[in-house]
């Protein structure tokens, strides 16, 4: 699993630190300066050597793979690979893409919005046993999702729902990190008054959320979307205990069945690098786009609290 | 066939069953397989889980079988997810009709009473049509708990341009398996006769299996481990001499540092299972036609003791409500003549049904191996295999033990031989962890 787990999580860090040197300093810097750049330099190379070898890998045929030097390329053949990988079992690669896409992106979306109301409700709202509530939702930060795919899949045989979409999409809709991160957010973030002033102006509690909260919270809500998207997108356990039909697989436990074959069919050790290379290119669209919002806002409310 | 002493006893797993519902552990299958009445022009559905590529001969199952029609679902292989999910999937009572079980592992589900009794069901008659040894990987008790797919009978693959090169004679014995090492070593510019593959303890085993030891047996109602015994020792005790002299290349197998040393020579033979014939042939295509295939070194001469490498049954599970036309499906899956040819082209190893090589895809002669029908060196070597060989019911948790040990001495740390007495004692410990009756031998 590490070939396609590790890139995927590498491209956040060297694209953010490459950005946190502050433009243009006249003077000779000082001797800390060139040793934080350098370690920056050090850690970009680390996380990125990966993603390079399996950009170079994604070119080679299964025997070059093995046969040639891995970070250089040879008789490169990038687009027929990728075709294979694409057209492969009947192009059930594509299955796996839309799938991975709707876990992960209608997962995440409803993850954050959910994630946002508790959120929310729990840093605004005086009731009885909102600490409970909170605390009860702390302790399952705590708990690992592996430890859970076993008695879910249990309880989900009982209702007769494995080995449907809902099975992934469900359990993925829970992000108790996300409730926390937005409760810490909306309580230095979203003013008392505001809400005072709203409520004044006659605006429903609904229109409050959707229309006030959601705004001001955004950028806590673009890091959870992305911390839940990026954790459905590498969920392994769940959907390995979940579905059976490998149409409905997405790209991680797809690339395994791949993998996991190779000692009969070698041609998959191209078409599981190919794969790979593939699957890491949306992950790394979404950090780029969704990190200047991401960055900007973080700095925002540490400002504003 | 000889008399034997009642083989296996399940009455020790059955005696255990409360032991591993106190641990916590899967207690057993939570539903038994029941057949359900046939209604006429109502079609029957199997689910089969399998990580080998079947389609193509289950697509021919369903276009000549309309009434029952098959779903093949491709899980990721055993160890990697597969035994998981299909132990989960029986522990909640609604697992596939049909699942691929390798050999080896086929005493951990009986464990759980995780397959289905087939004697029960009447199969026994079909047992002609199957190699002996491989029908006897299922059979526990006189029953039979799975129907044999395929085997990886060993051979011994070796560039005949290297040994010619190193005037190097092709070993018939592990003897002369030793000598040609030493020539290719002085000779061969920095190859070496073979790697030493810590990874594989299936690998290793099958090493065993053909000098005549027996790791695993049972007496009465208790197992009977005898791992650290004369044969395997000196078995060990032959690979620690080839790795003291630096004869054999520590290393990985398959996987890119070993298949690069397939590509470059650096390896000149491998002893190895049929299945590995499409390993070269995909990974190292650059070696085309100078590797040949001969029968495994023996360790008398004269002798033709054989050994098998990885093989896998097409199980019914504990809770199929159709037991009887999976038996059906997977007997045909694993005889018939085309269903066959197909299952060879999608690499699933050597058959279990008894063929004729002249009249299947695997008779053909092979460029690849300069034009040799180097599968009459398998054909003979599966009709070799002792039949008596027997795996422990705790294969996934041991099997590691022996993975650590032959790292370890890879890396030049201690010897095979005294490893040995390690892993018996650490194959006891997880016996016992099970609650099951066990002793040294």
């Amino acid at each position: 699993m590490s070939a396609t787990t590790t890139p995927e999580a590498a491209p956040a860090a060297p694209v953010t630190s490459a950005r946190t040197t502050p433009p243009g300093p006249r003077r000779v810097p000082p001797p800390g300066r060139i040793l934080l750049v350098a370690s920056l330099a050090v850690a970009t190379v680390y996380f990125l050597l990966p993603v390079y070898w399996l950009v170079i890998a994604a070119t080679k045929s299964t025997d070059k793979i093995y046969g040639s030097n891995g970070f250089w390329f040879d008789s490169p053949r990038l687009l027929e690979n990728i075709g294979k990988v694409l057209s492969y079992d009947g192009h059930v690669y594509l299955y796996w893409v839309a799938n991975t896409l709707l876990y992960a992106g209608v997962g995440a979306l409803l993850a954050t919005l959910l994630a946002a109301a508790a959120g929310f409700a729990l840093a605004k709202y005086r009731f009885r046993g909102r600490e409970a509530v909170f605390k009860s939702v702390l302790a399952g930060v705590l708990l690992p999702h592996t430890a859970l795919a076993l008695p879910l899949y249990l309880l989900f045989n009982k209702v007769g729902l494995t080995n449907t979409y809902w099975a992934v999409l469900i359990p993925s809709v829970v992000s108790p990190f996300g409730v926390y991160l937005c409760r810490i957010f909306a309580e230095s973030s979203v003013d008392d008054t505001l809400l005072e002033a709203a409520r004044v102006d006659g605006a429903r509690e609904g229109r409050i959320f959707f229309g006030l909260a959601l705004r001001i919270m955004s950028p806590a809500l673009v890091t959870v979307f992305l911390f839940q998207f990026v954790g459905i997108w590498n969920n392994y356990f769940l959907p390995l205990v979940m579905l059976s039909d490998d149409r409905m697989y997405p790209i991680t436990l797809g690339l395994t069945t791949w993998q996991t074959s190779q000692d009969r069919i070698p041609e998959l050790v191209q078409y599981t690098v190919g794969g790979a290379f593939l699957s890491v290119i949306p992950l790394a669209v979404a950090m780029l786009v969704l990190q200047r919002y991401w960055r900007t806002g973080l700095t925002e409310g540490s400002v504003k609290g | 066939m000889p008399v034997r002493r009642k083989v296996l006893s399940w009455g020790a797993a059955a005696a255990a069953t409360p032991l591993l519902a106190a641990c916590g552990e899967s207690a057993g299958a939570a539903r038994l397989t029941k057949q359900a009445p046939r209604r006429d022009g109502k079609k029957v559905e199997l689910v089969f889980w399998t990580w080998v590529p079947l389609q193509k001969s289950v697509a021919l199952w369903n276009k000549t079988h309309p009434d029952v029609h098959v779903e093949l679902q491709i899980v990721p292989n055993g160890l990697n997810g597969g035994y998981q999910k299909m132990h989960s999937s029986l522990k909640a009572g609604s697992p596939p009709d049909l699942a691929q079980v390798e050999y080896h592992t086929i005493p951990e589900f009986l464990l759980v009473n995780g397959l289905t009794n087939l004697s029960k069901y009447g199969v026994d008659k079909l047992k002609d049509q199957y190699v002996d040894w491989q029908w006897n990987q299922g059979v526990f008790d006189g029953q039979l708990r799975a129907m044999p797919q395929a085997s990886g009978p060993m051979g011994f693959y070796y560039r005949k341009d290297i040994f010619e090169r190193c005037g190097a004679e092709v070993p018939g014995t592990w003897d002369e398996f030793r000598q040609a090492a030493i020539k290719i070593k002085k000779r061969g510019g920095g190859s070496r006769i073979t790697t030493f593959a810590p990874n594989s303890a299936l690998w290793f085993a099958s090493f065993s299996w053909q000098r005549g030891a027996r790791w695993i047996r049972t007496e009465g109602d208790t197992w009977i481990v005898d791992i650290d015994s004369e044969l395997s020792r000196e078995v060990a005790d032959f690979w620690d001499g080839l790795l003291r002299d630096e004869l054999v290349l520590p290393m990985a197998d398959l996987q890119s540092g070993w298949y690069r040393a397939a590509q470059t020579g650096r390896m000149a033979s491998w002893p190895g299972p049929h299945w590995g014939d499409a390993l070269l042939r995909g990974n190292a295509p650059g070696t085309k036609g100078k590797w040949r295939v001969t029968t495994l070194p023996q360790w008398e001469k004269g002798d033709n003791a054989s050994a098998n490498q990885g093989g896998s049954a097409t199980a019914v599970l504990q809770g199929s409500r159709h037991p009887a036309e999976a038996i059906e499906f997977a007997h045909w899956l694993n005889t018939d003549a085309k269903s066959i040819d197909l299952l060879v082209e999608a690499g699933y190893g050597w058959p279990a049904a008894r063929i004729d090589l002249g009249e299947s895809a695997l008779g053909k002669p092979d460029p690849f191996f300069g034009g040799q029908h180097y599968n009459e060196v398998f054909q003979e070597s599966d009709s070799n295999v002792d039949t008596s060989w027997k795996w422990a019911p705790t294969t996934s948790q041991s099997f590691e033990h022996i993975k650590d040990a032959m790292g370890r001495v890879a890396a030049g740390n201690g010897t095979l031989v005294d490893a040995l007495g390690d892993i018996q004692g650490r194959f006891l410990d997880d016996f016992r962890a099970k609650g099951l009756k066990v002793r040294s031998a």
